[in-house]
């Protein structure tokens, strides 16, 4: 696996617009380089009733990282007494990471969400230094990004409903995976509506 | 070539390899995802002897660093009809080694007269191997039957060693089915039992290591010839969900 910090453990994520709601995906694999330890590690996060995040990189700093956002989370909920918007939790991931600008946590994050009452949705995709793109409608990180890209491509239309997202994100990463040694061995994929948060778990290829 | 014994010493010999050593500056200019990882067979590899010939199998998986370059590779070489070699490490160094002992074989066998034995392609696999030592990454395994002494599987791996051995293992999955072996293989087995200790092993292998994947080819070679048997994903016996 050479000594890339990003593939050390390896793992993948995916976030999926469609109308009113959006998917986010990642995979269970958990490993040191070519050793597969454990198959429930997951890397998606929730920061509020409709605010999901996904971290993929260094397992450490994925736990690291996804704690300390935590910690800040509860603490503007105390104070703002209201749940977090997609938009304030993107802006205080930046703020975490780039605070670390100069030795950064070796994590890529995925930020999603949706507004309850306007059905607005959210898809943010950052780089380990707190580089946010704009509202995007299909996002990726980890190892395998790059070809869950290309299916993600293929797959997506635009105004999907959520089964027909589900499906989407499903097939896209559970068939990048496979060109992946460093992820895989199963899936989670939460698809967030206005009403509800629909969790899936998928067995894919065990290899 | 010794650079510190001057009796060995070549001047021009020294600033050619000078001359034409990668730079060391390209590590640091070029992106890590640009740099080619090499490509590697990290695999599991497994031969076994019955009584009567010999079941190899293998994963399928070829990989470049993370990225798996061949998902239903063929690791099973033939290096004659029924002489096989199973290769891991480099995908490069173990191709070419496999096709100059087929060439050798080859030529053996029309000066013989007779199909060549197990323990010669083993040697032929085991001198390439050895003479480059420095250079190859290749670890192998030579099985199949001959006429002399029946089945027969030889070990060849990375240094240039050659032993015969009546279970083996190779390739970076194998280290975690090593224990599995000592657990599960006894002597004569039949050939179901070989059949099914072949596939449970690289079905386990799969499941922990990060380089061997896909699915598993196995052949039964005796002196009937060579049976092949690819078992698809779906089909790999159940192994303890993690």
């Amino acid at each position: 696996m050479g000594d890339d910090i990003l593939s050390y453990n390896g793992g993948v994520a995916l976030a999926m617009k469609g109308k009113e709601c959006v998917a986010i995906a990642c995979d269970k694999r958990y490993g040191v380089q070519n050793r597969t330890i454990a198959t429930n590690f997951t890397k998606i996060f929730q920061y509020s009733d409709h605010c999901f995040v996904a971290f993929c990189g260094l397992a450490t700093d994925v736990q690291t990282v996804s704690e300390r956002l935590k910690f800040r989370t509860n603490l503007y909920e105390l104070r703002e007494q209201r749940k977090l918007k997609p938009v304030v939790l993107y802006n205080m991931l930046t703020n975490l990471l780039y605070e670390r600008r100069f030795g950064p946590y070796f994590v890529f994050a995925l930020v999603v969400g949706l507004d309850p009452k306007t059905g607005e949705t959210y898809v943010y995709d950052s780089d380990n230094i707190g580089a946010v793109s704009d509202n995007v409608n299909l996002a990726t990180v980890g190892t395998a990004s790059e070809y869950i890209f290309g299916l993600g491509e293929l797959f997506f239309k635009p105004n999907m409903n959520s089964d027909e997202l589900f499906e989407a994100t499903s097939q896209a990463l559970l068939n990048g995976v496979d060109r992946d040694s460093a992820s895989g061995w199963g899936a989670v994929v939460y698809v967030i509506e206005k009403d509800k948060v629909t969790v899936r778990e998928l067995k894919g290829r065990q290899d | 070539m010794d650079v510190l014994n001057p009796m060995t010493y070549d001047a021009e010999e020294d600033q050619l390899r000078d001359r034409t050593k990668y730079s060391q500056m390209d590590k640091h200019i070029i992106p890590v995802e640009f740099q080619q990882q090499p490509v590697s067979t990290g695999t599991t590899i497994v031969a076994v002897e019955y009584d009567g010939g010999v079941i190899i199998g293998a994963d399928t998986r070829t990989s470049a660093g993370t990225f798996v370059m061949n998902r239903f590779t063929d690791k099973l070489t033939p290096l004659t009809d029924q002489i096989f070699c199973l290769r891991s490490g480099s995908a490069a160094d173990t191709q070419a080694i496999a096709q100059v002992v087929t060439y050798q074989l080859d030529f053996l066998s029309a000066e013989m007269n007779e199909p060549p034995l197990v323990r010669i392609a083993a040697n032929c696999v085991r001198r390439m191997i050895y003479q480059y030592r420095d250079d190859f990454l290749a670890g192998m395994i030579v099985a199949g039957w001959d006429k002399k002494l029946g089945g027969q599987v030889y070990s060849c791996p990375l240094g240039g060693l050659l032993v015969r051995q009546p279970v083996t293992l190779g390739g970076s999955g194998s280290t975690y089915i090593w224990g599995y072996l000592d657990n599960n293989y006894r002597p004569n087995m039949t050939k179901d039992e070989c059949y099914d200790f072949v596939l449970k092993g690289i079905t386990l292998a799969i499941t922990r290591d990060g380089s061997s994947g896909g699915c598993a080819r196995i052949a039964i070679i005796n002196k009937d010839g060579v049976e092949r048997i690819d078992v698809l994903g779906n089909d790999l016996p159940k192994v303890f969900d993690l």
